[in-house]
C-alpha cells in the first residue's frame, strides 16, 4: 500500500519534471535550462585551491611582508644620514636593514625564541628586534658595523618572520596554536590586535568633483614620500583657478600656467581644449581675465603668485626671504601637485598635467554626467597594515635619528673628550623610541603622524574571540575615513563596483551601516610595485613622449592618452593594440598579475595601474567564446598536480581590480558566454564575504535578512580555536555540544566552520505553542536542555599584579582563608562573594627610602582581596602566575561558569531568525509526530516569511517523499496534552540554531536601595555599580502630562537625593543646623527639603561669586 | 464507564528488548494518553546525580564529566528495592537511598611510543569502566563493543571519581526518563476527521498513510460519516533506554497511574463526605 503509493508519487514527480522541460523547450527555442551545456566541471574547486596560496587573511600578511622585506629598505634609504652640526666630518650612514625573528627581549633567557601563544598568556608583545647595518666616524676612521639593534618590531602572525609560517598541525599544536587560526594579527601587551583595512580615495588621481556650492572642480591628492597635498582645479563664476592649500589665493588657472612656463595662449589653448570650438569657447575667459590682470609674461606671472604664496615655516627663524618670485617657483615645482616630479626646471610635464586637469573641468563643465563618482570602488584604495606601519615606522625612525644628532652634537660640542666619541654607544643605549612607538600606537589605535598632519584614531582593535567567526569576519573588515554622522547616503550605498570585490550582505546595521564592508572571499588587495618595467614596457609598445607633442596633437580624435598610477606617460594612437599587447604580457607572467589596464573611453584615454591597495579577484580569461580552464585542468588540480598559482602561470585566470572589470565582459556561468565575453566567473558564490557564506540557500532569503545574520553569526557561541582551551581571554563563551551544520555550504567547509562550528542541529517544529512564543520567542524543551542542548560555558579572566613598590616593599600572598597559597586551587567552587585571591598590599608604598624602615607600620600590610562578583557560582578552571617584561608577578585565574538556557536567553536560526526563550516546556507537554520524535524548539511562524511555503526545492521533496514524508517537510503532529491531533500540520525537522552570547544573567538588574555617587548622592548609575533604574525625560514628561505631581516628586526628590537644608528668611541664603552665618542670628530660620543636586549647585554657584537666593513664602 | 465495558486491553505487535509495538484498546484518549505522559516522565529510574571527583586532568571540565554521567542509562528493574533520597532517613545519601559507582582510570606515558604516531594513544573511557557497588545498577551495556563513551584521554592524564547514583523520574530531570521515544497514534485512515490534511492537489498522493493502518480496515467513500465515534484503538511503540524492559515500563505507567487514580478517588471521597457532612448535600 504504502510503496504503491511510493511509486505513485515519485512517478508524479518525474512527470512534473517532464513538464517543465516542455515548458522551458517552450520558451527557450529548444535549450532548456537543465540541457547539459559544455561546461567546466567543479569550476568550484580553484576557490579552495585560491584559500589554499592566499588565505583569507592573505591581504593582511603580504601587505606586512611586503612593509618588513621591501618597504623597510626604502625608508632607509630615504633617511640614511645623520649628520653633525658641530662636526662637519662625522656623519652616520645606514647601509642595510632588516627584522630578525621573534625573541624575548630578556637578554639573559636560556632559549630567546619565543611563540604567539606565551605573549598571549604573559602579556609580552610578540616582537623581533630591528637590526641596522651602519657606517660611521669614530676619529679619523670609518667604522662598519653589522646587526645593530635600534629598536622592536611587533610582528604580524603568521608573516614571513612569524615563527608559526609554514608549520605543520603538528608543530602548531606544540606551540599551543591553532591550525584554523589565519593570523594577520599582533599581539601586543598580550592583547590580540588588528589593524583595521582603512578604505580611502586613490591618491594621484584626477577627480572631478561638485562642491557644495555646485561648482566643478578637479581635485588631485598628491602623495609622496616626503608630502601630502591637495590640489584642486576648480570653477568659480565660469573662470577656471588652481586652488592649494600653500597659496592663499585662487590663483587664474592661465596665471598659473604662465608661471609654469606656458606664455603663449595659444599653447594653452590648445593643450586644453584641442581643436574643439565648445571648449575654446567655455575656456575663453580665462584667457580674457588674464591679460586683464596685466599679466602676459612667465615673470609676471610668478611676481603674481609670489605675493599669495604662505610663508613657509623655516626651521632657523626669519632669515632670509628670498624674492616672491622665486618662492612661487619653489612652491609650484615641489608642492602643488607633488607627484608630478619637476626636473631641471623642466616644467612641462606639470603643465601638461594642470591643462588636462583643466580639460576634465571644461568638459565637466558642458556634460554633468562625466562627473567622476567618488564612491565608485574603482577610486578606492584599501590601506593595510603594512601602510600605516610604515608610514609610523618612518615617522618613529626620523624622530629617532633627529634624537640621535641632538645627542650626538650634545657630545661633540665638549671641548675636551676623555674618549674618543663612538656613536655606536650612543646608538645601543639611546632608549627604546621605537618599540615603544610601536606598541603604543598599536595598543591604542592612534596614529599621529606629524609630519603628514594625521591624527587618526580607532585604527587598531581588540580581535573578537568571541566565536571563530568574529574573529575571521574582523580580519576582513573594512573602516571607512568618512565621518559617521554626515547624513549622504552615497557613501553608505550598495555599489553595483562593489560586485566580487566587498560582501554585499555584511555590513553592520545602525550608524555605521554601509561605512563598514566586509571583503569577499576571493578579494586581494595589491601592493605597490615597480613602476621603472612598466615605464620601459610602455614606451617600447608604442607609447610616444607627451612633451613633445602639441596640444593638436594629443587631442586627435583616435590618440589615447597613457597614465602609469595617475602620471602622464605618453599618448598612442593604437589604443586597442596597446592595452591587448600589455595584456598578454602580463598574462605572459612578463610583468606582475597584479598590473591594471582598461581604456577609459570618456577620457580618451589609458590607465596602467601597479600602486598598492587595489582591489581585485581573479576570473577565467575567456578566448573565442571558450573559458580558458578546461575540465583537464580542474581534474588536474583535484589530483594536486596543479596549483592556483600554476593556473596563473598558464594564462587561464587572471587578476582584475575594479576598473579593468568594468573595461570587461565577465560572464557569469559559463552557458552566459556571448562572443563578447572576455572572462568568466570561478564562482557567483564568491561574491560573498566569509560570514555571509554560512548562510544556506542566501538568495531564497530578503536580504536584510542575509545582513542580519551576518552581525549574528559573529556572537553565536561554539568552539573558537583548537586552543581555547589553553587561552585566558578575558572573556571566552565556549559551547558545551558544538555541531556542525547539517547544511553546509562550500564556504562553511573551506573557511573551517564545520570545524570550529557555533550551533546545533535542533529539532524545531515551526507553530505556535502555549502564547508565550509572541514576539519571536522561542519554547524550548526541558529534556532536551537537560539532555545539554544549548549549554554554554563562560569564563572570565580574573588578573591582578603583584607590584614591587619604590620603596622596596611588595605586594604579598596570604593564605587562609585561602588555602594553599593565597590563590583559589583549580577545580575549586567560587560562591558570589568568595575571596579567590588573597593579596595584601604595604600600606606605605610612599618612596621614603629608609626613614620607615624600623617604624613598625612601614611592614604592615591591608587587605587588597580579589573577590567573585556574579550571580551564580562559578568554579576555577586555571590559575596562570607569571612574571611580564618588567618582572611584575602576574597572577592571573580563570573562572568558569556553565549554564543551561533559561528563560531569556537569545537564540537565533542563521535567517536572521532572532528570538528569546519565552517558556521551558516538559517534554511530555510537547507535541510530537506520528514518530514520537518531539522538538527541541518550537518557533513561532508569524512575521516569518515562509521560507519552504513557496520554493519547493524539487531534490529536496524527491529525498522528503522517499522516506516517507510529505514533500512539504510538514508533519502530522500530536498535541502532547490532549493527545489530539494539531488541526494544522507543521513544519517540523533539524534546523540550525545559533545561542548567541546574550544572557539574562548577565543583564539581569534590580534595586531597591543600593550605592549613591559620592558628588550627587544620587543613586548610581548601571547594572555594574547596582545603579537605579532612571526614570528619564520621556518618563517625567508622561507622569507631567497625566498630572501625578506627588508620584513626580517621589521619584524624583524623595527616592533620589532628598535632602533637608536650614533657609534663612532674611538673607534667603542656606544657614546650618538653625543658624545664619551671614545674618548671625537664628531668627527666622526655616527647614525643608530639596534635591542635593540643587543644595550643591547652589554651592557651586557661590563659589563662583553668584549668590543664590530663596525666597520663601507661606504655603498655608 | 459503560462505554468500555471490560476495561482497557493491550495487544502486543512486536516486543524486542528494547522496544515494544501494542495497541490499547477499548479506552478512552485520556487514558492512553496519560499512559503516554507517565512513561516518559514518570515511572522512576537510577540515574547517577551526584559526582565526586577528586582528580580530573582530562580535557573536559568536571561539570561537563558530571553531566556526561548523569546521561548514563542504569540498569533499574531493582528501583523498587530503593527509596527515593527525599524519603530516606539519612542526611546525604545512604545505601538504601541509593547506588555507588566509581571510575578511576589513569593512562600512564609510555616513552616508548611517545614519538610514534602510529599508535593511537588515546585512551576512551567508556561505560564500561565505571565500577557499581551493586550488581542490579549498573551502566547499561548489553554490546560491549559500543560502550557509551564518557571521555578520550591522552597519556598522562587521570581521572578518578565517585558517582552517587538515585533513584527519581524525568520530571525532575530527563535523565531519569526510562524511555526514548514513545510513538503514539490513532485513527491512522482519519475516519474522525479529528485532522485535515493539508493539500495541494491530492490527499492520497501528498500524504501517506502510516504503518499503523494495517490494523484498520481502509476508509469506505460510501460509509456516512459518524460524528460520535470516539476513538478507542491507540497504536503506541515504546523505545527504552535499556535501563528496564519496555513491558515493565508499560505496566509500571499503569502501576502509576492507578495509585495516582487511587489516590485522587480516596481523596475525592473524603471530600465528598466531609462536603455532605457540612453542607448537606
Amino acid at each position: 500500500m504504502i510503496s504503491k503509493n511510493l511509486e505513485e508519487a515519485r512517478a508524479d514527480v518525474k512527470k512534473g519534471i517532464k513538464e517543465s522541460r516542455e515548458h522551458a523547450e517552450a520558451l527557450f527555442g529548444g535549450k532548456g535550462l537543465t540541457d547539459p551545456i559544455p561546461t567546466v566541471e567543479d569550476k568550484w574547486k580553484l576557490l579552495p585551491a585560491f584559500l589554499k596560496v592566499k588565505g583569507l587573511v592573505k591581504q593582511h600578511i603580504d601587505s606586512f611582508n611586503y612593509f618588513i622585506n621591501v618597504d623597510l629598505e626604502k625608508i632607509i634609504r630615504a633617511n640614511e644620514r645623520v649628520k653633525s652640526d658641530v662636526d662637519p666630518h662625522f656623519y652616520l650612514k645606514y647601509t642595510g636593514i632588516r627584522v630578525g625573528a621573534p625573541e624575548r627581549p630578556d637578554q639573559e633567557a636560556m632559549n630567546r625564541s619565543y611563540t604567539p601563544h606565551e605573549c598571549r598568556l604573559r602579556d609580552l608583545t610578540y616582537s623581533a628586534n630591528i637590526y641596522v647595518d651602519i657606517e660611521y666616524v669614530r676619529g679619523r676612521q670609518i667604522v662598519r658595523r653589522k646587526g645593530v639593534p635600534i629598536g622592536r618590531m611587533p610582528i604580524m602572525l603568521r608573516s614571513s618572520h612569524c615563527v608559526l609560517t609554514g608549520k605543520n598541525e603538528l608543530e602548531l599544536a606544540r606551540m599551543n596554536e591553532c591550525p584554523l587560526d589565519p593570523g594577520g594579527y599582533f599581539v601586543v601587551k598580550g592583547v590580540e590586535k588588528v589593524i583595521l583595512v582603512q578604505e580611502q580615495m586613490s591618491k594621484n588621481r584626477i577627480l572631478v568633483d561638485v562642491d557644495r556650492k555646485g561648482f566643478v572642480q578637479a581635485g588631485v591628492t598628491s602623495s609622496t614620500m616626503e608630502r601630502k597635498s591637495k590640489t584642486y582645479v576648480g570653477t568659480k563664476n565660469g573662470k577656471i583657478y588652481l586652488k592649494h592649500n600653500s597659496i592663499s589665493e585662487d590663483i587664474p588657472i592661465v596665471v598659473a600656467l604662465k608661471a609654469m612656463g606656458m606664455q603663449s595662449d595659444k599653447e594653452t589653448t590648445q593643450l586644453v581644449c584641442g581643436q574643439d570650438s565648445k571648449y575654446i569657447d567655455k575656456f575663453s575667459p580665462n584667457l580674457e581675465e588674464c591679460s586683464k590682470m596685466k599679466i602676459f609674461t612667465q615673470q609676471q606671472a610668478l611676481d603674481y603668485i609670489g605675493t599669495k604664496v604662505k610663508a613657509p615655516k623655516r626651521a632657523f627663524g626669519p632669515g632670509i626671504r628670498r624674492p616672491p618670485a622665486e618662492e612661487a617657483l619653489d612652491v609650484l615645482a615641489s608642492v602643488v601637485l607633488a607627484h608630478v616630479e619637476v626636473h631641471d626646471n623642466n616644467f612641462r610635464p606639470k603643465c601638461i598635467y594642470v591643462a588636462v586637469m583643466t580639460r576634465r573641468v571644461v568638459m565637466a563643465m558642458l556634460r554633468a554626467d562625466l562627473v567622476d563618482d567618488r564612491d565608485y570602488v574603482g577610486n578606492k584604495r584599501l590601506e593595510l597594515a603594512g601602510q600605516l606601519l610604515s608610514l609610523l615606522f618612518e615617522d618613529l625612525f626620523k624622530k629617532f635619528n633627529s634624537d640621535l644628532k641632538m645627542n650626538i652634537d650634545k657630545v661633540l660640542k665638549k671641548p675636551n673628550r676623555t674618549q674618543e666619541f663612538d656613536v655606536y654607544s650612543q646608538l645601543l643605549f639611546h632608549g627604546d623610541h621605537i618599540t615603544s612607538g610601536f606598541v603604543r600606537a598599536i595598543s591604542s589605535g592612534n596614529w599621529s603622524l606629524k609630519r603628514f598632519k594625521m591624527e587618526r584614531a580607532g585604527i587598531t582593535q581588540v580581535l573578537s574571540r568571541l566565536s571563530f567567526i568574529s574573529a575571521l569576519g574582523m580580519m576582513t573588515r573594512i573602516s571607512s575615513q568618512f565621518e559617521k554622522t554626515r547624513k549622504v547616503s552615497g557613501p553608505r550605498a550598495l555599489q553595483p563596483s562593489q560586485w566580487g570585490m566587498l560582501c554585499p550582505s555584511d555590513t553592520p546595521e545602525g550608524e555605521a551601516c554601509g561605512l563598514v564592508k566586509n571583503l569577499a572571499l576571493m578579494t586581494h588587495i595589491t601592493v605597490d610595485d615597480e613602476e621603472e618595467p612598466l615605464i620601459k614596457l610602455a614606451y617600447i609598445l608604442g607609447v610616444e613622449d607627451v612633451s613633445l607633442l602639441t596640444g593638436h596633437e594629443v587631442y586627435m580624435p583616435d590618440t589615447f592618452m597613457v597614465f602609469l598610477n595617475g602620471n602622464i606617460l605618453g599618448i598612442t594612437r593604437y589604443s586597442k593594440q596597446f592595452v591587448a599587447a600589455f595584456r598578454r604580457m602580463r598574462r605572459a607572467g612578463r610583468i606582475s598579475e597584479f598590473v591594471s589596464i582598461f581604456i577609459s573611453d570618456h577620457h580618451n584615454s589609458v590607465h596602467i595601474s601597479c600602486d598598492g591597495g587595489r582591489i581585485c579577484r581573479p576570473l577565467i580569461i575567456v578566448e573565442n567564446g571558450r573559458p580558458r580552464v578546461r575540465s583537464e585542468h580542474i581534474e588536474e588540480l583535484s589530483a594536486g598536480k596543479l596549483s592556483f598559482d600554476d593556473f596563473l602561470r598558464l594564462g587561464l585566470l587572471e587578476y582584475l581590480d575594479v576598473n579593468e572589470e568594468s573595461d570587461s565582459n565577465i560572464a557569469l556561468y559559463e552557458r552566459e558566454i556571448i562572443p563578447e565575453s572576455t572572462h568568466v566567473e570561478i564562482e557567483p558564490f564568491t561574491i560573498l564575504g566569509a560570514v555571509a557564506g554560512l548562510i544556506p540557500y542566501p538568495h531564497h532569503n530578503q536580504s536584510p535578512r542575509n545582513t542580519y545574520q551576518c552581525a549574528m553569526g559573529k556572537q553565536a557561541i561554539g568552539a573558537i580555536a583548537y586552543n581555547q582551551l589553553n587561552r585566558i581571554d578575558t572573556l571566552l563563551y565556549l559551547m558545551v555540544y558544538p555541531q556542525q551544520p547539517m547544511v553546509k555550504t562550500k564556504t562553511i567547509e573551506m573557511i573551517g566552520y564545520d570545524k570550529l562550528p557555533a550551533g546545533q542541529n535542533a529539532t524545531v517544529a515551526v507553530m505556535s505553542n502555549s502564547g508565550y512564543d509572541i514576539e519571536d520567542a522561542l519554547v524550548l524543551n526541558k529534556a532536551s536542555l537537560d539532555r545539554g542542548y544549548g549549554r554554554c560555558q563562560v569564563l572570565r579572566k580574573y588578573a591582578t599584579l603583584l607590584r614591587q613598590y619604590p620603596n622596596g616593599s611588595y605586594d604579598r600572598l596570604a593564605d587562609p582563608p585561602v588555602h594553599p597559597d593565597g590563590i583559589a586551587s583549580v577545580g575549586e567552587r567560587i560562591k558570589p562573594g568568595q575571596v579567590y585571591i588573597n593579596k595584601q598590599m604595604p600600606t606605605n608604598t610612599s618612596s621614603d627610602i629608609g626613614v620607615n624602615s624600623r617604624d613598625p607600620t612601614a611592614n604592615a600590610y591591608k587587605n587588597a582581596p580579589m573577590s567573585y562578583k556574579s550571580a551564580m557560582e562559578g568554579y576555577v578552571d586555571k590559575v596562570l602566575m607569571t612574571t611580564t617584561d618588567n618582572d611584575q608577578t602576574l597572577i592571573k585565574a580563570l573562572i568558569r561558569q556553565t549554564r543551561r538556557p533559561e528563560l531569556g536567553d537569545k537564540f537565533s536560526s542563521r535567517h536572521g531568525q532572532k528570538g528569546v526563550c519565552g517558556i521551558i516546556i516538559q517534554q511530555e507537554d510537547m507535541p510530537f509526530s506520528d514518530l514520537g520524535i518531539c522538538p527541541d524548539v518550537i518557533m513561532n511562524p508569524h512575521g516569518f516569511p515562509s521560507p519552504f511555503g513557496g520554493s519547493k526545492v524539487e531534490d529536496m521533496s524527491r529525498i522528503l517523499i522517499e522516506n516517507g514524508f510529505s514533500y512539504s517537510g510538514k508533519d502530522y503532529v500530536t498535541s502532547g496534552v490532549t493527545g489530539e491531533p494539531l488541526s494544522a500540520y507543521i513544519y517540523f525537522g533539524p534546523v540550525y540554531y545559533q545561542k548567541l552570547k546574550h544572557m539574562v544573567m548577565d543583564k539581569m538588574h534590580s534595586r531597591s536601595r543600593g550605592p549613591r555617587a559620592v558628588l550627587t548622592r544620587q543613586p548610581t548609575e548601571g547594572r555594574s555599580r547596582d545603579g537605579g533604574l532612571r526614570l528619564g525625560e520621556m518618563e517625567r514628561d508622561c507622569l507631567i502630562g497625566y498630572g501625578a505631581s506627588m508620584l513626580l516628586l517621589e521619584r524624583l526628590m524623595i527616592s533620589s537625593d532628598i535632602f533637608e537644608i536650614h533657609v534663612c528668611e532674611m538673607c534667603g541664603l542656606l544657614g546650618y543646623a538653625g543658624w545664619c552665618q551671614h545674618c548671625k542670628s537664628s531668627k527666622g530660620m526655616a527647614k525643608m527639603q530639596i534635591p542635593y543636586a540643587c543644595k550643591l549647585l547652589f554651592q557651586e554657584l557661590q563659589s563662583m561669586n553668584v549668590i543664590p537666593r530663596l525666597q520663601l513664602e507661606n504655603v498655608f | 464507564m459503560d462505554m468500555y465495558n471490560g476495561g482497557p486491553e493491550i495487544s502486543i505487535r512486536s516486543l524486542r528488548k528494547d522496544g515494544m509495538k501494542f495497541v490499547l484498546s477499548n479506552t478512552d484518549l485520556s487514558v492512553a494518553n496519560a499512559l503516554r505522559r507517565i512513561m516518559i516522565a514518570e515511572v522512576p529510574t537510577m540515574a547517577i546525580d551526584m559526582v565526586e571527583i577528586e582528580k580530573n586532568s582530562t580535557v573536559l571540565t568536571d561539570e561537563f564529566i558530571a553531566h556526561r554521567l548523569g546521561m548514563i542509562p542504569l540498569t533499574s528493574f531493582d528501583v523498587d528495592r530503593i527509596q527515593y533520597t527525599r524519603d530516606c532517613t539519612c542526611t546525604l545519601y545512604c545505601p538504601n537511598c541509593s547506588v555507588e559507582l566509581t571510575l578511576h582510570v589513569k593512562v600512564n606515558v609510555d616513552f616508548d611510543d611517545m614519538n610514534d604516531p602510529t599508535i593511537d594513544k588515546t585512551r576512551q573511557v567508556s561505560s564500561l569502566d565505571l565500577i557499581s557497588s551493586d550488581e542490579n545498577v549498573k551502566p547499561v551495556s548489553d554490546d560491549k563493543s559500543h560502550p557509551i563513551l564518557i571521555v578520550k584521554m591522552r597519556p598522562g592524564q587521570e581521572v578518578k571519581l565517585k558517582c552517587i547514583a538515585k533513584k527519581g523520574v524525568a520530571k525532575e530531570h530527563a535523565k531519569w526518563s526510562p524511555v526514548y521515544g514513545v510513538a503514539f497514534e490513532y485513527d491512522p485512515y482519519n475516519k474522525l476527521r479529528h485532522s485535515h490534511y493539508w493539500i495541494e492537489e491530492d490527499e492520497n498522493l501528498e500524504w501517506f498513510v502510516s504503518d499503523n493502518a494495517v490494523e484498520e480496515t481502509p476508509i469506505d467513500p460510501n460509509e456516512p460519516f459518524d460524528y460520535n465515534a470516539k476513538p478507542d484503538r491507540f497504536y503506541m511503540e515504546v523505545e527504552t533506554s535499556g535501563c528496564m524492559k519496555p513491558e515493565d515500563v508499560v505496566l509500571r505507567a499503569m502501576t502509576i497511574m492507578q495509585d495516582k487514580l487511587g489516590g485522587l478517588q480516596i481523596k475525592l471521597d473524603d471530600e465528598f463526605k466531609e462536603d455532605t457532612q457540612r453542607w448537606g448535600y
